[in-house]
């Protein structure tokens, strides 16, 4: 075989060559052609006496192959003599196998000095001996290969072997630290821990098991080690029966207290199970690599401080995980009957709080998002979803502060996603605050509302942490209130308050409230934030609601149900007011501390995305920040020239390459001949990161900065931070030819006059736009048929013709059905088609693939829109009516799963035989509940934590219509409206559940 | 049948990301160079050149070949869906057995661009529009890529027929990086646990990302002669086509099942022929590289190729029978989940594989004692082509 590992020229020395293992290697490296020195002492396994006679049987056998080899008695403590006699024989050494060994079994307590001493001698001290003195040959002749005997006796320890182990991980270590000193050189080291049958052991494994551990087996990873092909250093193997692995450190991810923490020995035994769990862990292969967390937490700082029920620096900045919630018209409404609306049902500046068809409006009270974002707080303490470092009760917590702030409208109906994260911690001495911020964002990704709800924890202060700031001041001026709302609670106020989704009994169960130390059940604090709130929207926002921006509390003291409210409030700058809340009949201040701010006027969501060619011309890219830096470096170049680095940024979307030259001080576009350090990065996330948006710890230790080569001096580019803005605004001038100025958005909207628009006039439009752009309109080539409904038309497009006429074709193509609505919603880009088609409600049939060609629709221009709009045709039915009215219907909607699955539980009872058909306990994950069902004992229980072999996910809605017969199991299933996991068998079962509503 | 068929050089390049690799024309020529030199002919020994790719001008199999030498022999552009690989392939096979040339030279290749397969020609009609159809029949269609909708509705409908659970589809995902840690020639070289296949985005039900194949850019090449080649140069034993059928979409295909729309019964009818042809069955087979575009695809294959029946995919996957150690090891080579799927150059690409196999050249994922090799190549729209290799 020609690509035959050969050593041809080679001087390989093997230490106790003469019998066992060491036998093994010499014999095949003298057959490969090395020249090969074995050395034996002769003694027995366990070091005692010599003879010539082992070694001298190897050497012979390796001359009757044709081989060269010579025979040396030494013992390994006489290493420079071994050495010694290879250079005599063949005038030069290339490879060091450390063999030798013995073996002095015996219990620790029976361990002698000389049977410790004896081990160490001829294990450790033998093998550095025959090393050192082969050492500088090596290094001089920048070739060498050493390999160390190890043993898993060492690694894992062995009974009765406490000396050997000592020498063999001993050995292990010795290894390591050779193997970065040789590396340069290339004298490349390696320990093996071997299992072979040899005398050494014979005397502990079964002659069986020793007959299957050839040595050969080993020495063919010696050989490999050894060969100059081979570029492995610092590798430890375990070998042996046929068995070839490499070994290495793996580390917990282990706990990290700050600096400056007193750290306990209880806080070490709180956290043992953190501390020993390998389910993150790393594997650490250097000195720098083992000491790269402890670098890591000194560079974080000193500790912010903590205590047993709050650990500042675990909690303080941690962010949930987001989680969504939806409401619709009717919680809306309760809301807004809960903290007061409607109590006149005759007065019209309340009736758009509480009726979805109200002919001015229907708006949420702002203040609903705070009782949203406490909700979702509780709900994820509750499922332990806490942040980490928080670990006190809720019975030590008292709302105390309460922030929100609308930014937008609230829509009647919405699904927002809600981003947590403890925003502040501080030590009030014997209490302490925990500030939990909500960042409420809408399906657009728009953030619509933000919610402060600061904590009082009582008992969990005094660790010397900060107070925190003094609040704004809410000082009321020395005058008398320019407002004053008096309003009577109503004595069922909590109970009504209740349903929005503070269950807690202190509000509503007296022996709860007593147990708590108040005389009968107290109203919800955010009731009375809620109250206030509309206060301040009948005094100052002409009862709109989406006037109202902002409204700060402290909560004093709790209200009775039943008692009256008294806000006096006093308008202090133009869009702001302050004020409190008093109870009458106690003349106390229940919300202190008051401060509200005001909207000038109804805020408008944010346009589109303004075009990218305006958007370019508007502000620096990465281009023009590297035109900054190269500006830079020219002028300070001293400072430039420090990293002496050649750096390369790749950046991508759009890619793009650039070379800052530190060496060379200067900057270009594209990648250099060689670059030292690599940067990998998106250019969204370059730029943030000059501009000072985005840490680079944060982008690195997130995976979005990539970094390669030497990556330390990536360490060395914070002079970047000193880079000029100037030096980039003139790059970009430069770019730009000069138009430095932002280009202003012209691009219309439909939306400007929402009005006007009907299905029709949007036809008209496309009919306009067709005459205009034959060419693009026939592209499509199909002729499409819209059937709307709510009010019902019928159109027809025909791109062959290139025309649009109401009513039917005679051939349609492609035909899409969805309501009037939809339509409009579509065309105005306010709705995914996608979503339509995926929800339901829009509806294509003929050729589907032609509805993609539709997309020529979204470049409709919007003033051929609006021209089409100024002469309206014929009046339609308003559409936004009946888009009310159906959504007032999909609101009354009940979700039917809790009466569906009592249902089941009874039909399972009363005919076991269905259950024992479906034959499994299944799981169904409806929304946020879940039902487990035990179909052969026939019991079905709300959550439940029973394994289940299938877990069913499915909305309530598509539950309904299998329950109800009008769709299938296996439809359900293929259309991904019902998902199994696990064993999907017992869902194709689950007939037993149609006809139970 | 006609005269025996050799495959007598193979070659490939590493198969790489959009934007990451050479152009088509670089990478073409140079699998062609090296399946040339594996063969030990010269390009001017070749009679006829079959070039397989789906995206990009006419005639580029010309600019690719002409670099290798201007001697003005019929050169074929081939375009099959993901089956154009096997279909040239086929062409050139077809041109041998029936001696109307002695060498010819098959080359497939793709320059794929980032991104799910979408649709370029959107001012005519679209070719699959009755698969389409039939999947919007069937389950909608929304806006996940339109291929990852058929092969996973073919998945879901798998799954309800027979009880199949999700981490099945996975662990062949599992399976395919395991093999292509072991290929040079992969994409994706690093291994998944079920665990992180399950982990990642799903695309659509029970697919997630890492049991999607990835758009990708690459090419193989190889040569083909007859007999008589063989002996003029002395090639010892070289591995031969011992059968190969070519099909397309049965009237069954447009019906009410997903699984016959992807392809089922056009990959049964193309293997029965190839088993009728030479007399050998799935046992007697030992490597397989078939065609796992999605993970759902390579376990309905297992049925359409009779290495089980159906619906006993499931245990085939867990009994471990479709890697080292079990009964037959498929997609050695990692598979077009790992080691890519560039469309023109899949078909070759396995052929390549396949012959490194049965020469035992295999090196890290070497399946001992392959004689026998099988392969599939499907392509939606639609054609498959299933092969058998032998080599005595």
């Amino acid at each position: 075989m020609s690509n035959e590992l050969r050593f041809d020229g080679k001087v390989v020395i093997v230490t106790g060559a003469g019998q066992g293992l060491g036998r093994a290697h010499a014999l095949l490296f003298a057959s490969r052609g090395a020249k090969v020195l074995v050395n034996d002492l002769g003694g027995t396994h366990t070091g005692e006496g010599r003879s010539s006679a082992a070694a001298d049987r190897v050497v012979e056998e390796i001359r009757a192959a044709g081989g060269t080899a010579v025979a040396n008695y030494d013992s390994v403590e006489d290493g420079a003599r071994i050495v010694q006699a290879a250079l005599d024989a063949f005038g030069r050494i290339d490879v060091v196998v450390n063999n030798a060994g013995i073996l002095r079994d015996v219990s620790y307590a029976k361990m002698t000095d000389a049977d410790w001493d004896l081990v160490y001698r001829v294990h450790v001290r033998g093998a550095h001996a025959v090393t050192h003195a082969a050492w500088p040959h090596l290094r001089e002749q920048k070739y060498g290969r050493i390999v160390f005997t190890s043993s898993a006796a060492g690694i894992y320890g062995n009974f009765g072997q406490v000396n050997y182990a000592m020498a063999k991980l001993g050995l292990v270590g010795m290894m390591h630290a050779l193997a970065i000193e040789g590396r340069k050189n290339n004298v490349l080291v390696n320990a093996i821990a071997p299992i072979a049958g040899s005398r050494m052991t014979e005397t502990v494994l079964p002659r069986e098991l020793v007959e299957a551990l050839r040595p050969e087996y080993v020495s063919a990873l010696v050989a490999w080690l050894c060969h100059e092909s081979c570029e492995e250093t610092g590798g430890l193997f375990e070998v042996g029966g046929g068995f070839f692995a490499k070994l290495r450190w793996n580390r917990t991810e282990g706990v990290t207290w700050r600096i400056g923490r007193t750290i306990t020995p209880e806080m070490v035994r709180d956290q043992w199970k953190r501390i020993v769990d390998f389910s993150k862990s790393t594997f650490p292969s250097s000195v720098a690599e083992s000491m790269a967390p402890i670098l890591r937490n000194v560079e974080a700082g000193p500790s912010r401080g903590g205590n047993q029920y709050i650990d500042v620096d675990e909690a303080l900045g941690w962010e949930a995980p987001p989680v969504r919630s939806s409401y619709d018209e009717r919680d809306v409404a309760l809301y807004a009957l809960g903290v007061g609306a409607g109590a006149d049902a005759t007065d019209p500046r309340e009736l758009g709080l509480v009726y979805e068809m109200h002919g001015g409006g229907f708006h949420p009270l702002p203040t609903m998002t705070a009782a949203i974002a406490v909700q979702q707080i509780m709900k994820a303490a509750m499922e332990g979803r806490q942040a980490p470092g928080l670990r006190f009760g809720l019975d030590r917590i008292l709302h105390g502060e309460q922030y929100t702030e609308v930014l937008f409208p609230l829509p009647p109906r919405a699904t927002l996603e809600h981003r947590a994260k403890i925003k502040a911690i501080w030590d009030k001495g014997k209490g302490a605050v925990v500030v939990n911020e909500v960042r409420s964002y809408d399906e657009q990704g728009e953030l619509v509302a933000i919610n402060e709800v600061s904590t009082f924890v009582r008992g969990a202060g005094g660790w010397g942490g900060e107070r925190g700031p003094a609040g704004e001041s809410a000082d009321p001026p020395e005058r008398a209130p320019d407002a004053v709302v008096r309003e009577a609670t109503s004595p069922d106020q909590a109970l009504l308050y209740r349903l929005s989704g503070d269950v807690n009994p202190l509000h509503v169960d007296p022996g709860f409230a007593r147990a708590f130390g108040f005389e009968r059940p107290i109203l919800h604090g955010l009731c009375t934030f809620g109250f206030a709130g509309r206060h301040l929207i009948r005094a100052f926002c002409g009862g709109d609601p989406r006037l109202l921006r902002s409204i700060r509390v402290r909560f004093a003291e709790p209200v009775y149900p039943g008692e009256t409210l008294v806000t006096e409030m006093w308008k202090v700058e133009p869009l702001k007011i302050v004020f409190r809340t008093r109870v009458q009949e106690r003349d106390k201040v229940v919300l202190a501390n008051g401060i509200a701010t005001l909207h000038p006027e109804v805020p408008q969501r944010k346009k589109r995305p303004a075009p990218a060619a305006a958007a370019a011309a508007a502000e620096p890219t990465s281009a023009d920040v590297f035109g900054g830096i190269a500006r830079f470096m020219a002028r300070e170049r001293d400072v430039a020239t420090r990293a002496q680095t050649v750096y390369l940024f790749r950046l991508s979307q759009p890619d793009s390459e650039w070379t800052i030259d530190t060496r060379e001080g200067r900057v270009r576009p594209g990648a250099p001949e060689r670059a030292e350090c690599t940067l990998e990065l998106t250019d969204a996330d370059f730029m943030a990161m000059v501009t000072g948006k985005a840490d680079p710890m944060k982008l690195f230790s997130s995976g979005r900065l990539r970094i390669s080569g030497n990556v330390m001096a990536s360490q060395k580019l914070d002079f970047l931070r000193k880079v000029d803005p100037n030096d980039v605004l003139e790059a970009m001038r430069e770019r730009t030819g000069g138009a430095g100025a932002p280009a202003a958005g012209t691009a219309g909207t439909i939306g400007a006059a929402p009005q006007a628009v009907t299905s029709e006039v949007v036809f008209r439009a496309i009919g306009a736009w067709f005459a205009k752009n034959p060419e693009l309109a026939r592209k499509a080539g199909v002729v499409y048929l819209f059937k709307l409904s709510n009010p019902d038309s019928a159109w027809t497009l025909d791109t062959k013709e290139g025309v649009v006429r109401p009513g039917m074709p005679d051939r349609p193509e492609c035909t899409l059905e969805l309501s009037d609505a939809d339509f409009l919603a579509m065309v105005q880009g306010q709705a995914d088609p996608m979503k339509l088609f995926t929800s339901g409600r829009l509806r294509i049939s003929g050729n589907v693939m032609a509805s993609q060609k539709l997309e020529f629709l979204t470049k409709l221009d919007r003033n051929e829109v609006a021209a089409a709009m100024g002469a309206p045709a014929s009046s339609a039915p308003s559409a936004a009516a009946a888009s009310a009215g159906a959504s007032a219907q999909a609101a009354a909607r009940q979700p039917v799963a809790p009466r569906l699955f009592e249902a089941l539980e009874q039909r399972l009872r009363a005919q076991p035989a269905l259950g024992a058909e479906v034959g499994a306990t299944v799981r169904f994950v409806v929304g946020e509940q879940s039902w487990t069902v035990d179909f052969p004992a026939g019991r079905v229980e709300r959550g439940g934590s029973a394994a289940a072999a299938t877990v069913i996910g499915i909305s309530d809605e598509a539950l309904e219509e299998i329950a109800r017969g009008k769709l299938g199991l296996q439809q359900a299933f293929q259309r991904g409206r019902m998902r199994v996991d696990g064993d999907v068998a017992p869902a194709r079962r689950l007939g037993v559940l149609v006809g139970l509503l | 049948m006609g005269r025996r068929v050799n495959v007598i050089g193979v070659g490939m390049v590493k198969f790489q990301k959009p934007g990451a690799s050479d152009s088509y024309d670089v990478m073409a020529r140079e699998a062609a160079r090296a399946a040339l030199a594996d063969a030990g002919v010269e390009y001017r020994d070749v009679q006829q050149a079959y070039a397989g790719y789906v995206y990009g001008e006419s005639t580029c199999g010309q600019r690719a070949l002409y670099e290798l030498g201007m001697t003005g022999i019929p050169i074929v552009n081939v375009n099959n869906n993901c089956a154009t690989g096997s279909t040239a392939l086929w062409l050139g096979r077809q041109a041998i057995e029936g001696g109307m040339a002695d060498c010819v030279l098959v080359v497939g290749f793709e320059q794929m661009e980032k991104g799910a397969l979408g649709t370029k020609w959107n001012d005519r009609p679209n070719p699959v529009e009755r698969h389409v159809g039939i999947m919007n029949e069937q389950q909608g269609f929304n806006e996940a890529p339109p291929t990852a909708q058929m092969f996973g509705g073919a998945g879901r409908e798998y799954r309800w027929k027979y009880g199949t659970r999700r981490e099945t589809f996975a662990k062949v995902a599992s399976k395919a990086r395991e093999h292509a840690s072991r290929n040079p020639y992969a994409l994706f070289r690093e291994r998944l646990s079920v665990e992180e296949v399950l982990a990642s985005p799903e695309i659509f039900d029970p697919l997630t990302r890492y049991q999607c194949c990835p758009p990708t850019c690459g090419a193989a090449a190889v040569v083909l002669a007859s007999d008589e080649v063989v002996r003029r140069r002395g090639i010892k034993s070289p591995v031969y086509i011992a059968g190969q059928a070519m099909t397309t979409d049965p009237g069954s295909s447009f019906g009410d099942s997903m699984i016959k729309m992807v392809g089922y019964d056009m990959a049964a009818a193309a293997a029965r022929q190839v088993y009728e042809q030479t007399g050998l069955g799935p046992r007697d087979v030992q490597v397989v590289e078939l065609h796992d575009c999605f993970t759902s695809n390579e376990i309905l294959t297992y049925e359409a190729l009779g290495l089980c029946g159906e619906g006993e995919a499931e245990k085939l996957v867990w009994d471990g029978d479709n890697t080292f150690g079990g009964r037959w090891v498929t997609n050695p080579s990692g598979g077009l989940l790992s080691k890519g799927h560039p469309l023109g150059a899949t078909g070759v690409a396995q052929c390549v594989e396949l012959v490194w196999q049965l020469r035992g050249q295999a090196e890290g994922r070497q399946v001992e004692g392959a004689r026998v090799a099988l392969q599939h190549n499907l392509g939606l729209g639609g054609a498959c082509v299933v092969t058998m290799y032998r080599r005595d």
